[in-house]
């Protein structure tokens, strides 16, 4: 088989477990969490990959991959299923030196795939996750690795100095040029954190994926082993400045925050508009929706094959949904297939896939302003019975 | 048994007036995010046939755009699975006569081909079928020819393509072409079923003799000499004849009733249509949505009622539509008012302006007009 020489591919760390979205993640991989109504988070990384000219991707998957892989399939809603564009499945797999295992970290991931990236001979490797909701021209930050001469370059973004030391924290002169990195530093320096998103020169990523690999004591991590050690050694970092919207969707909040910056007359994150970024989804053939004359629908996003009878406020209904009538949606996060009874109540709450909210159930409850929004969860094909009480915050 | 599908894209365009000035009946949008010819190519899809030609005679850059290779309908498996049969040079004057004379510029298509059963049909008339339960009982019976027909169609004013009446057995007693049959008729839905090797041989012996039309030339005269014996497979579902802008109007308003909304689209496979990657429909804080069918990519700010809304349309604030199909990427200006509407793809209504027709006389507003 013959392989095209690429100045750049992609690598799409996908295997985390994800553990802090709880139910939500307790038989799927995080990138194959719903989202927006019709999306998955992954389709953010890859289709930002595909507007950005990359066509070739490699997505590390590990944890609970059947819906991740099932969703990617051969590619061809992002257009990676051609002879020359891939969006390639790379699980973990027995190797003849014995070193095989599950992905040991970050890095060993991606050093347990030399040989699929050297397939291409590329200029440059660019890491991504595969929990983060936004859009960007990788392109633009690729021309500035190149132009700057930079062995390796970092996405960051400022942030509040009170939550920086949640984040790895880049510090750098005037020119962008990384001198330090912290990570999670208790007393920041700056608000520089890191976006997870990396563009490397395969050549010399090459050689410390190598060189890491060999050291016992490493944790096979590109924020606390790769990124230090190319530091201490004196390769040019650069840090590039990002300022459009991100949000890793790591926490139950967080995805519930992101899905609700969607929602309103000029939203947060505008997923509508501009073609060249657009997200592409692995669609289901369903019909349009129907909004009956009961139904109230306000301030909210709903994609096909809604039947919708009830109220629905402030909230994202995914594909083939159902809300029976006089049922109350609010401020809520409804993922793909879910029934909502007539007359039962949703509020603050995700609700999975496939679950069945019955007739008089109440789940979640008002937010009082002033206190911390309590988000209530749950999971993939759970049933809520008749009359039934899911408390704010509670997770099913 | 194996059977290749024909679907004929254009029969009818004549009859739907300016909403097919610029594109085949079959490619007409229908029901929010479909175009029609999707209702029978998922039929046919979903019932094994793999094997598939698209005859077609004019307007069909639509069409073509629409389908692509064929992928969203499973239909790219292998090579040529999906053909257009377009006129290419090789009728007299470009376009076709009848289907036999469109079949005829269609024989290598027919001939080099191993189904050993054909399945024609329109696209005019939406359905959700499973062919190959059609085709199971074409090949019991051992009738050369099996028509689908529905019943309560045929009402003495609707000028039907055939018409068919049974006897107490269920046996053909009488056939008739473009005839308003009274309600003892049942109405073809314009789906066939019969051997290849009969077809082509019928088309040939037809047109040698400038005898075009399927039902006409063929189905009558040779079912009326006995030299034909004809079966009727009876469709139970929902059928939906869209022969005429009327027609058309109020089949897609007959969307808004559940029964025949869930019976087209639940009874029966998946039935798929081209992918656009939309993004889900967004309701304004202000708007008012009742009793109607929303595609996806829409942006509602205003009011509206027993409606259809197409992809990406934008309702302004203020803008109230009712008893109206507002296809893709139409614009509804502030405060604009539409009562009984069609506005075809593209159309700009501007601010404060107001049309209103009536349930039997919609208004159409031709595609990408400014009013």
């Amino acid at each position: 088989m013959y392989f095209q020489k690429k100045r750049c591919i992609a690598m799409l760390l996908a295997g985390g477990q994800g553990s802090r979205l709880k139910v939500l993640t307790e038989n799927t991989a995080k990138p194959a969490v719903p989202f927006g109504g019709k999306y998955r988070i992954i389709d953010f990384p890859l289709s930002n990959c595909v507007n950005s000219g990359i066509d070739t991707v490699g997505i590390l998957t590990q944890y609970q991959p059947l819906e991740l892989n099932e969703y990617i399939g051969n590619g061809q809603p992002w257009g990676l299923n051609k002879s020359h564009c891939y969006a390639q499945v790379l699980p973990p797999y027995e190797r003849h030196d014995k070193k095989s295992g599950w992905y040991k970290g970050t890095a060993n991931a991606i050093y347990q795939n030399l040989q699929f990236i050297d397939r291409f001979d590329p200029q440059y490797v660019l890491v991504l996750s595969g929990d983060h909701i936004y859009k960007m021209d990788y392109a633009a930050m690729i021309d500035y690795h190149e132009k700057n001469g930079a062995d390796c370059t970092i996405a960051v973004r400022d942030v509040p100095l009170a939550e920086a030391s949640r984040f790895g924290i880049m510090n750098t002169k005037p020119d962008g040029t990384i001198y330090e990195f912290e990570e999670k530093p208790k007393q920041p320096k700056s608000t520089n954190a890191s976006m997870g998103i990396y563009v490397f020169n395969w050549s010399i990523l090459r050689e410390f994926l190598i060189a890491d690999e060999e050291d016992p004591n490493s944790s096979n991590d590109f924020g606390k082993n790769i990124i230090p050690n190319l530091l201490n050694s004196g390769h040019k970092l650069m840090a590039y400045a990002f300022d459009g919207y991100w949000k890793d969707v790591g926490t139950i909040d967080s995805l519930w925050e992101a899905n609700m910056d969607l929602l309103g007359k000029n939203p947060e994150f505008e997923i509508r508009g501009d073609e060249t970024q657009k997200i592409s989804a692995r669609n289901n053939a369903l019909p349009s929706s129907y909004i009956a004359k009961e139904a109230k629908t306000v301030n909210c996003f709903i994609a096909e094959g809604g039947e919708i009878y009830g109220t629905v406020r402030h909230s994202v209904i995914s594909t083939g949904c159902s809300i029976g009538v006089g049922a109350l949606v609010e401020h809520s996060v409804i993922m793909p297939n879910v029934t909502i009874a007539p007359g039962a109540i949703v509020r603050n709450a995700i609700v999975g896939e496939d679950c069945v909210i019955s007739t008089g159930a109440v789940v979640g409850g008002v937010f009082v302003p002033g206190t911390q929004r309590q988000i209530s969860v749950l999971g993939k094909g759970h049933t809520v019975e008749e009359n039934a009480v899911v408390a704010p915050g509670e997770v099913r | 048994m194996k059977a290749l599908g024909i679907i004929f894209a254009n029969i009818y365009d004549s009859s739907l007036g300016e909403l097919t000035n610029k594109r085949t009946i079959a490619s007409l949008p229908y029901g929010g995010r479909y175009r029609q010819i999707d209702f029978i190519l998922s039929s046919m899809s979903n019932s094994g046939i793999r094997h598939i030609g698209i005859l077609t005679k004019y307007n069909y850059q639509s069409l073509m755009h629409h389908i692509g290779s064929g992928q969203e309908w499973n239909l790219e498996m292998e090579e040529g699975s999906l053909e257009y049969l377009t006129p290419f040079a090789m009728s007299h004057d470009g376009t076709y006569r009848g289907k036999l004379d469109a079949l005829n510029c269609a024989i290598e298509f027919l001939e080099n081909t191993n189904e050993e059963y054909v399945i024609l049909s329109d696209s005019s008339v939406v359905c959700n079928i499973d062919l190959q339960k059609v085709l199971d009982q074409h090949v019991a019976s051992g009738k050369e020819v099996t028509v689908v027909a529905v019943d309560g169609v045929a009402n003495g004013m609707k000028q039907l393509d055939l018409a068919i009446r049974l006897d107490e057995s269920g046996e053909v007693v009488d056939l008739a072409v473009d005839y308003c049959a009274g309600p003892e008729y049942l109405a073809s839905m314009g789906i066939f079923v019969m051997k290849r090797e009969l077809l082509i041989r019928v088309v040939k012996e037809s047109v040698a003799r400038s005898l075009y039309r399927l039902e006409r030339d063929f189905m009558l005269r040779q079912f009326a000499t006995k030299k034909l014996t004809v079966g009727v497979y009876l469709f139970a579902g929902v059928a939906l004849f869209n022969e005429s802008t009327l027609e058309y109007y109020k089949n897609n308003l007959a969307l808004l009733n559940p029964e025949i909304r869930h019976g087209l689209f639940n009874a029966g496979g998946t039935i798929y249509t081209k992918v656009r990657d939309r993004v889900p429909t967004v309701y304004g804080e202000n708007s008012e949505i009742d009793d109607c069918i929303v595609a996806d990519g829409c942006e509602l700010e205003g009011s509206a009622e027993h409606s259809l809304f197409f992809r990406q349309v934008k309702l302004k604030a203020g803008a109230k539509v009712s008893n109206s199909l507002i296809m893709n990427d139409c614009v509804v200006g502030e405060n604009a008012e539409l009562d009984c509407v069609i506005l075809d793809k593209d159309v700009v209504v501007h601010p404060g302006a107001r049309l209103v027709g009536t349930p039997e006389n919609p208004v159409i507003i031709k595609r990408g007009e400014v009013v």
